[in-house]
């Protein structure tokens, strides 16, 4: 039997008393959000996913009466943005303020440690003007707060530090969840989700929702078939996983619950395509695949993320073009292009400052002087070192040297 | 100081410095010569056509002929290739306007030449467009390109358009010959008329073949030096490429695709364009396989263009290439 709604929506705190564990941390917001002259106006909520920091923010304001405006990642949060939506909500007070109901807005900023990136330029410098700004409580909430582009903001705000919730909590939780759902589920069942789970609550109730889809049993064999929730599949899991799928479903299962960076992955992928193919006609129509997942990430680039479904999609059929015929081999990683160009970027800067001399003596373009004049002052130089060709170039005895030793284009 | 020393380089040295010096394009020198007479009436220029026919050198002569031996404090030389951005462009041609600097004797203008103009993306034209209106009392701008086709249809609009055909492969020759005599060079008719034949109507080729080619053997070049030099200078990489591709070694091809792009800095539109002419020369493929490849190398060219990563193109055009010789090799061993 199916729920229509997830359990963690269905189970959400509506009470502050109902957020579990973190008592400390719970104890300091709510004094803050209570008091009359709030030392700082903001707070930034931090530590791991699924440990109560939405829940309480929303318990709170459910409580105490307050109207939450709430920015997620989901949105795009430019400077633009941000102060489209935020300033409003923050620069007046409520009418009804001083009614008993409603003590106004709460601006809720969620997930402020995925604010960054060309995408939402300047958000950060926005939110804090919004806070110094602001007439109303401002709660910001991150998992990472060491980031680099969250120190301005750490300095405007009251922290609060979020821990993993112990496991006799989570699993006195799943016992609740279970009897108000009618499932008939062994201690030692739930006592294992709630180890796997390394203290977030949600993705232990995400869990036993979906290990008793189908029936309203759950022991303890059944509590085994969890994978491992270990938040670090890297890369060496994650290629293992795609070129060992049985189906293009479960290379795309794989990658999507991959932690590997999209573009090693990528490269990673097209590395390892021809120790995985032999056969020329299937490593043709894998790297075929590749080549598109590829114009896809082009065409995400750095904003339309919504398209990473076609580039995992291109990405999963690659890696399964012939599932029958995959042996174990040894992967090549870190990517090739990162080793490759590392270790030649001194070469390949020697080779710019040469073209760069042809060009500006010759009227050409650097690149014109790469393929039309390199080739042919290598072998007058190569003949003999001291032609006056080399001096004339205004050419170090570096670069003479560099260009008569280098192998051919 | 710079000015008297010595040109080394001989498609420095013999790059004509006047419009009458110019092998062939008749033509396009008589039109100019008549903006030369009345400067006040020139208009901006496009001068458009293939590599080593002579646009640069039209272009310089123009401001010789403009400017006289000062003609530096007058010409702001850009090349849109090499240029970051259009901000550059136009900080460089704004600072370059300022200051006085408005012409010379009659001439009410200073000149900006902007080389590979056609190098310069959609946004950044429109940009140039501006820029050539805001400053086009005080600035005429000569515009170079491969094709003009690339320059939007405004700027075009704007420009007198001149275009540089292939060059004459008798003047090629009779200029070469002229060069060697100068130089006290022994060149061979033959010699001669095969450095033009490789040289494909790219006159400054030509020249550099020439120069390579007379140190090549102290100063006697018959067609086997040619012939010599023209296989050293060729592309050698890019064609073992191509022949481990076909033969099914992809994973020796990709290491040198990446010896290309790590070593020598090129970019995969680059290593692209070469491979598509050392295709042509391929002897043992026939037209039709050759058909089919370069279908497959333009449709990898433009997923360059769309994708993220110049090696994952690369790659997988080079695992096309191995499908492909693969597929041959079983036909080939079915028909025996």
């Amino acid at each position: 039997m199916k729920d229509d709604i997830l359990w963690v929506e269905k189970y959400r705190p509506k009470k502050i008393a109902d957020v579990i564990g973190n008592e400390e941390a719970k104890a300091t917001f709510v004094d803050w959000l209570k008091s009359k002259r709030r030392r700082k106006k903001a707070v930034l909520l931090y530590g791991p996913p699924g440990v109560g920091k939405t829940a309480l923010v929303n318990a709170a304001s459910n409580e105490f009466g307050f109207t939450i405006i709430e920015m997620n990642a989901s949105d795009t949060r430019t400077e633009k943005t941000i102060t489209r939506i935020a300033g409003p909500a923050t620069s007046f007070v409520a009418l009804d303020k001083f009614s008993t109901e409603t003590k106004g807005n709460l601006l809720f900023l969620d997930e402020v440690d995925g604010v960054f990136g060309k995408e939402d330029r300047g958000g950060i410098g926005a939110i804090i003007k919004i806070v110094e700004e602001s007439q109303v409580p401002v709660v910001t909430a991150a998992n990472d707060p060491d980031l680099q582009n969250l120190r301005p903001l750490k300095k405007v705000c009251e922290l609060i530090r979020f821990r993993q919730v112990r496991i006799p909590l989570i699993i006195a939780v799943l016992r609740r969840i279970s009897s108000m759902e009618h499932v008939d589920a062994e201690f030692e069942a739930l006592e294992k989700i709630a180890q796997n789970s390394e203290g977030d609550v949600r993705s232990a109730i995400n869990d036993l929702q979906s290990l008793t889809e189908e029936k309203r049993v759950l022991n303890l064999q059944d509590a085994m078939r969890l994978t491992p929730r270990s938040k670090n599949i890297g890369m060496y899991e994650t290629l293992k996983g795609v070129f060992s799928a049985k189906s293009p479903g479960e290379a795309a299962a794989m990658l999507n619950r991959s932690n590997a960076d999209y573009d090693d992955l990528l490269l990673s992928i097209s590395d390892n395509l021809p120790l995985r193919y032999k056969d020329p006609a299937e490593l043709g129509a894998a790297y075929d695949l590749v080549s598109r997942a590829d114009v896809f990430r082009g065409r995400i680039a750095a904003e339309n993320w919504h398209l990473l479904r076609y580039f995992f999609y291109f990405l999963a059929e690659a890696t399964t073009v012939s599932p029958q015929s995959f042996r174990p081999f040894g992967f090549i990683f870190p990517p090739i292009r990162i080793s490759t160009l590392f270790w030649t970027k001194n070469k390949r800067v020697t080779m710019e400052d040469i073209c760069a001399k042809i060009a500006s003596k010759c009227h050409v373009s650097r690149r014109t002087a790469k393929q039309d004049f390199v080739p042919f002052v290598k072998i007058i130089l190569e003949k003999k070192k001291s032609n006056p060709i080399g001096s004339w170039l205004k050419l170090d005895a570096e670069e003479v040297d560099y260009l008569t030793k280098m192998n051919r284009f | 100081m710079a000015l008297d020393e010595e040109v080394v380089m001989w498609v420095e040295k013999y790059r004509p410095k006047n419009l009458d010096e110019i092998v062939d394009l008749r033509d396009v020198v008589e039109s100019i010569k008549a903006f030369l007479r009345t400067p006040k009436t020139m208009p901006h220029l496009l001068l458009a056509g293939m590599p080593g026919t002579g646009k640069t050198t039209v272009a310089l002569c123009i401001a010789r002929g403009l400017f006289g031996p000062n003609w530096r404090q007058f010409t702001l030389e850009l090349n849109a290739s090499d240029e970051r951005g259009i901000n550059t462009v136009r900080d460089r041609i704004k600072d370059f306007s300022r200051y006085g600097r408005t012409g010379f004797g009659d001439v009410p203008f200073v000149l900006i030449i902007l080389d590979e103009s056609d190098q310069m993306t959609g946004p950044a034209q429109t940009a140039l467009r501006r820029i050539m209106e805001t400053s086009s009392r005080t600035c005429r701008f000569i515009l170079i390109c491969n094709y003009s086709g690339k320059i939007i249809e405004p700027i075009q609009s704007r420009c007198a358009i001149f275009r540089f055909s292939k060059l004459d492969k008798k003047a090629m020759v009779e200029h070469l010959k002229n060069i060697a005599k100068k130089e006290n060079i022994s060149l061979s008719a033959e010699a001669a008329e095969s450095i033009v034949e490789y040289s494909e109507g790219d006159l400054r080729h030509a020249i550099n073949a020439l120069q390579t080619a007379a140190v090549y053997r102290g100063g006697t070049i018959d067609e086997k030096t040619v012939l010599q030099v023209m296989g050293e200078a060729s592309p050698r990489q890019v064609q073992l490429m191509l022949t481990k591709a076909l033969s099914g070694d992809f994973i020796e091809a990709r290491k040198l695709m990446y010896d290309l792009m790590g070593l020598y800095g090129f970019s995969g539109s680059e290593i692209v364009r070469q491979m598509q002419r050392e295709l042509l020369k391929v002897s043992y493929l026939s037209a039709e396989d050759k058909a089919d490849l370069t279908n497959i190398i333009g449709e990898y060219d433009f997923r360059l263009t769309q994708g993220a990563n110049n090696d994952i193109q690369l790659s997988a055009l080079l695992a096309q290439f191995s499908k492909f010789g693969k597929s041959k090799e079983k036909v080939i061993g079915e028909s025996n």
